[in-house]
């Protein structure tokens, strides 16, 4: 499957954003997210960006005062993730004009359609930049 | 001030259309944003709870504003709290007839609901109408939708309109068609299994999105089965050459590399096609090679493709040239100073030594360093790779490193999963009988309770069964020895009950055999385990049941079996248990303690646990009996499945089938009657330590050894009374069914490179060698002798040894110089790039990782850099407030207005091709300039040249200035870049 989840998460520990590709209930959400939150807030720039946590293998960025935090299965090469994580944030920075944590949280929806164009069933499908965001802009246009 | 407050309330209600976002939202958005505590956010959350609530009860409710109560949901579900009273208004959103609206709805319920949810039949309806749709926008929300809420049921509603889609017109669509038919296939495999040429097909497509979306189905289809799609091997290697060649668009290009992640899944499915596969391999050595050799591996992309170079090549059947080019990757990435680097490097490493254990010893310092390192991750990776490399001569060292780390960890699943690696390798390559049984003792003292019951009874079973063939002394030492340790460690507080319960067993079974110990000594300590684990009931079951043993072994042995007035209360205790097991054992414990020598011979022989036991299963002792009830008339019996009418399980299974599809939901009568390939599994990656073929050698699962498929035991037929172990590996001193030789001896296994003493000399010589060239060229890198200790005995000292065997006294000094050269080449090596490396930031998290000269000097503290930012942003806001009061104002208006003229000629990206790099380097440019505060109007214009929605960001600043939500207010990282 590759990519179980993605989530924005700030410095405080507050999700900002918080795609599953796999069922998971409210309770286990919270504690996941709380768990490695922690996890990588205690962990310095000069360790590695993938961190293990139960049969996940964490890939995170951090970007300003916000996480960007990948769960995949095992097989996925955890540095074309960090640098998917990447791509990500360009597409965003590309769409906002100087991407900010506001900026997220003003338009949730976009920074979830972007990531909807960009992974569809733990996968990336999408790595294109003018592919993503032109059914947003397209749709922005429309109404 | 006043003017400004009164300028950003006009852009504010001017903005209402696009904007969209009434105060309420905003008010709402930065009181979550400027929250400093969990609590506090949660009390913000559960007002607004409320107040959606009575919002979304009111039934007049404009379009707009339930869109935006829909995302106030999401933010309430988002921060973990309920929000299942507005799933229906999500539902009811998407049959809007407005594309952005649906859109929301769909993401909405996609976010809420998960694919079993009652709601979802609601939806299905919409769905199956917008994938009908002329907008291929809507028919694209359709699809999202379609990956995330159509389940096993309702895949019939939809798979004839899906299927007709992926043959749209507009790629997109047939993208996301493409995904969905994955998804059933995830789902439901038999359910699309008629359809899987379609991936095939979409290989072909003329657009090379769609093309690279179908590599993620194929991918999971060659996983379960490689030999349907060896035919593609060469269609692979062409679309990847043609990626290489830059074919795609330049709009797919990443970091100045073409396509990368399509480069990336097709490298994964060549190694897949190519495992073991000689002739497939043949044709993906040129276009590696090419890979290998053109990319640069300075950016993170371009190692991110070279590792899964080194992946499909590890994977793939070897090649001389490929293998060399991997190991230089290998070095390189081990000799990095980003802590990934050296991860993917151990990772690689690991791949490699199957194929060419050499290469491990190559980098023995670097893997030493990574296993001290005080990064945990680094640490449990290196753990990963000793593990690969165990034999029989490293793997005490490796064992016991493995234990010291487990002890100190607290993480209960790492901790299991280490300990279970410990017990595999202790059984495998155990060295003697004493260090197996400590090394299990160890494991057992500090993860008992996490490791499986199994292992347990493997342990007792082993211990039981003795190892040699023959030899009988052997085994008793080894009983002995395990008794006198578990004497030794009884005493011990906190022991986990699996441990306990093997200790029972064996000293029950073996604490009087050598007759070291009395009987009344041995049962006077059952005794105390019983009673210090009072509440465990398993652990005085097995301690009662060995008081027995010892007493029927001592009147066996013609002595009178003394109880302790201790067990005789303990005995007593137990006969009014409330566990009617404990009960039973207990009466039989008293029973037995009755008996002559001679019955109590009979029901417990000495040493008899592995003896068989034979059992009538068919019980025809009581044919005579049941001949007589029927001759009384007594009805002759009827098996279970006679009296069903079922004569076996496959019937049964059908029919539950057939139920179960009588009771789901049908959208279209009798169409697609499931195939037979229903009950498949799904490839669900995270099941794969349950799939027990494990096809190729070299792939490199966690599981190798645990999952490759062991020879049952061979007296598996009498397993009926002996410990439960059907199915358990034993591994460990059968040599007979053992694939790897467990044997101590240094020349069995072709791995074990010399004699210990010899390779401790030539080790410890050499690394002398390397620590004086170390000491020349880097002084600050010294390798201590432990840790050439432990390189030598991890890796048996360093390769060629062969050559060495045969004279070591007069080679010894040449290929010291020989070796003490190489390091010397390798360390001038590693200190130019080195010294490259500090001419350029390290890769850390904040770097772009663009060439163009950045100019925040690499070591500066990101924090510092942060508080720059922070300045820079206040200085805004005062420059704002001067344009306010002063006369500028006009000038700020005026502004705006060419912005948003511009905004409008620039809305379409992709006609004015401004592409990633150019906008980056604008980036730093204004990252830069600000960084120095020379001027903030120069950072307005700076706006302009970017992004295609500078109006709405200004007009963002404006309107959340006039909230309140300043970049000095409450928390100023909500204004940081996150690219700054």
């Amino acid at each position: 499957m590759g990519i179980r989840f993605v989530l924005m998460v700030n410095k405080q520990g507050q999700t900002r954003l918080a795609q599953y590709y796999e069922y998971l209930t409210l309770e286990e959400r919270r504690a996941l997210e709380g768990e490695i939150v922690r996890k990588c807030l205690a962990r310095n720039e000069q360790q590695c960006s993938f961190v293990e946590h139960r049969n996940y293998k964490i890939v995170y960025r951090r970007y300003a005062s916000l996480f960007f935090l990948v769960g995949v299965d095992n097989e996925e090469n955890e540095l074309a993730i960090l640098e998917f994580i990447h791509l990500l944030v360009e597409t965003m920075d590309r769409h906002f004009g100087n991407v900010c944590e506001l900026d997220i949280m003003f338009h949730l929806e976009k920074a979830h359609f972007m990531l909807e164009e960009m992974v569809m069933n733990g996968c990336i499908v999408e790595t294109s930049k003018s592919n993503i965001l032109s059914p947003i802009q397209l749709m922005e246009k429309a109404s | 001030m006043e003017q400004l407050k009164t300028i950003g309330r006009e852009l504010a209600m001017g903005s209402q259309g696009g904007f969209g976002q009434s105060k309420e939202f905003l008010d709402l958005i930065k009181s979550i944003g400027e929250t400093r505590s969990k609590n506090e956010e949660d009390r913000i959350v559960l007002r607004e709870i409320e107040t959606l609530k009575t919002r979304l009860a009111n039934p007049n409710t404009p379009k707009f504003k339930l869109k935006e109560y829909l995302i106030r949901l999401l933010y309430v579900e988002m921060l973990g709290h309920d929000a299942s009273f507005g799933y229906i208004y999500a539902v009811k959103m998407t049959h809007d007839e407005n594309l952005l609206f649906k859109r929301t709805g769909y993401l909405a319920v996609t976010l809420f609901l998960n694919e079993d949810h009652d709601l979802i039949i609601l939806i299905v309806n919409t769905i199956q109408k917008d994938l009908r749709s002329d907008n291929y926008l809507v028919v694209c929300a359709a699809l999202n939708a379609v990956c995330r809420l159509i389940n096993e049921e309702t895949i019939p509603a939809v798979l004839p309109q899906v299927v007709e889609l992926l043959g749209h017109q507009k790629e997109a669509v047939r993208k996301k068609a493409v995904m969905a038919l994955h998804r059933f296939y995830q789902r439901a495999p038999g359910s699309v299994s008629h359809l899987i040429s379609n991936f095939r097909k979409r290989l072909s497509d003329s657009d090379p999105g769609v093309m690279g979306a179908t590599l993620c189905p194929l991918f999971d289809l060659i996983t379960t089965d490689v030999n349907a799609y060896k035919d593609l091997v060469i269609s692979f290697v062409n679309i990847l050459k043609q990626v290489v060649e830059r074919r795609l668009p330049k709009s797919f290009d990443y970091r100045q590399m073409p396509a990368p992640f399509i480069q990336i899944k097709l490298l994964k499915i060549l190694g897949l096609l190519g495992n073991g596969d000689k002739k497939a391999s043949e044709h993906m050595y040129t276009i590696v090679g090419d890979i290998m050799r053109k990319f640069d591996s300075t950016s993170n992309i371009g190692n991110a493709v070279l590792y899964e170079c080194i992946c499909c090549i590890s994977s793939i059947h070897p090649n001389p040239k490929l293998l060399e080019a991997a190991a230089d990757a290998i070095s390189k990435f081990l000799k990095s100073d980003s802590h990934n680097m050296k991860y993917l490097g151990i990772d690689a490493l690991g791949r490699l030594t199957k194929i060419s254990p050499e290469i491990a010893e190559q980098h023995q310092l670097a893997v030493i360093d990574c296993l001290e390192d005080p990064d945990d991750t680094l640490k449990r990776k290196t753990f990963e790779l000793l593990y690969k490399m165990t034999k029989s001569s490293n793997v005490e060292v490796i064992v016991n490193r493995m234990i010291d780390y487990m002890i100190n960890i607290n993480d209960n699943h790492y901790k299991t999963e280490i300990a279970s690696r410990c017990i595999e390798l202790a059984e495998q390559f155990a060295p003697s009988n004493q260090w197996f049984i400590q090394t299990m003792n160890k494991v057992f003292e500090h993860a008992g309770d996490l490791v499986n019951a199994k292992v347990a009874h493997n342990l007792m079973r082993l211990i039981a069964e003795g190892f040699g063939e023959d030899d009988d002394t052997a085994d008793s030492q080894l009983r002995s020895s395990a008794v006198e340790s578990y004497l030794h460690i009884i005493g011990e507080p906190k022991l986990p009950s699996a441990f306990l319960q093997v200790i029972c067993w064996i000293l029950g079974e073996y604490g009087t055999a050598d007759g070291k110990y009395s009987a009344s000594y041995i049962s006077g300590r059952l005794c105390d385990v019983a009673e210090a684990h009072s509440t465990d009931d398993i652990v005085k079951a097995y301690a009662v049941t060995a008081l027995g043993k010892i007493y029927s072994f001592e009147i066996a042995a013609g002595r009178k079996a003394e109880v302790l007035p201790e067990c005789e209360s303990l005995i007593e205790e137990l006969l009014a248990s409330h566990s009617t097991d404990l009960q039973q054992r207990a009466y039989e414990v008293q029973a037995i303690v009755g008996l002559d020598a001679h019955a109590v011979e009979n029901i417990m022989p000495m040493d008899a646990s592995c003896e068989d036991i034979e059992i009538d299963k068919s019980l025809s002792f009581l044919n005579g009996y049941i001949q007589q009830a029927i001759e009384k008339g007594a009805q002759p019996y009827v098996s279970e499945s006679e009296r069903s009418g079922m004569s076996n399980i496959s019937n049964f299974k059908s029919q539950e089938q057939h139920e179960s599809l009588m009771h789901s939901l049908r959208f279209e009568a009798y169409e697609l009657p499931k195939s037979s390939m229903a009950p498949h599994v799904p490839p669900v990656l995270a099941s794969s330590t349950e799939l027990v073929p494990v096809p190729n050698p070299y792939n490199h699962t966690e599981v190798h050894y645990s999952a490759t498929p062991m020879p049952s035991v061979s007296n598996a037929g009498s397993s009926e009374l002996k410990l439960r172990l059907d199915g358990v590996q034993k591994k460990w001193g059968r040599p007979s069914y053992s694939s790897p030789a467990p044997s101590t001896s240094n020349n069995d296994a072709p791995k074990i490179q010399n004699g210990t003493t010899q390779r401790d000399s030539v080790g410890s010589a050499n690394s002398k060698a390397r620590d004086v060239s170390y000491d020349s060229r880097k002084p600050q890198v010294e390798i201590s002798p432990e840790k050439q200790k432990l390189a030598a005995s991890l890796f048996g000292g360093p390769s060629k040894s062969d050559r060495r065997q045969s004279s070591s006294s007069q080679k010894v000094p040449k290929n010291n110089s020989h070796s003490a050269n190489k390091s010397h080449v390798e360390k001038t090596a590693t200190s130019d790039t080195v010294a490259v490396k500090t001419s350029q930031p390290p890769q850390d998290l904040l770097d772009l990782g663009e060439p163009t000269g950045t100019s925040i000097p690499p070591s500066l503290d990101p924090f510092k850099q942060l508080e720059g930012l922070l300045d820079l942003t206040q200085d805004s806001t005062t420059l704002n407030t001067g344009g306010g009061s002063g006369t500028d104002a006009p000038d700020i208006m005026s502004l705006y207005a060419d912005m948003s003229l511009s905004g409008q000629g620039n809305e379409n990206p992709l006609s004015t091709g401004n592409d990633s790099a150019s906008l980056l380097s604008g980036f730093s440019d204004a990252a830069n300039r600000n960084g120095h505060g020379v001027n903030t109007v120069p950072q307005l214009t700076q706006q302009l040249s970017k992004g295609q929605n500078h109006k709405d960001s200004l007009e963002k600043d404006a309107l959340v200035r006039q909230m309140g939500v300043t970049p000095s207010g409450q928390n100023p990282n909500l204004f940081k870049d996150l690219l700054g």
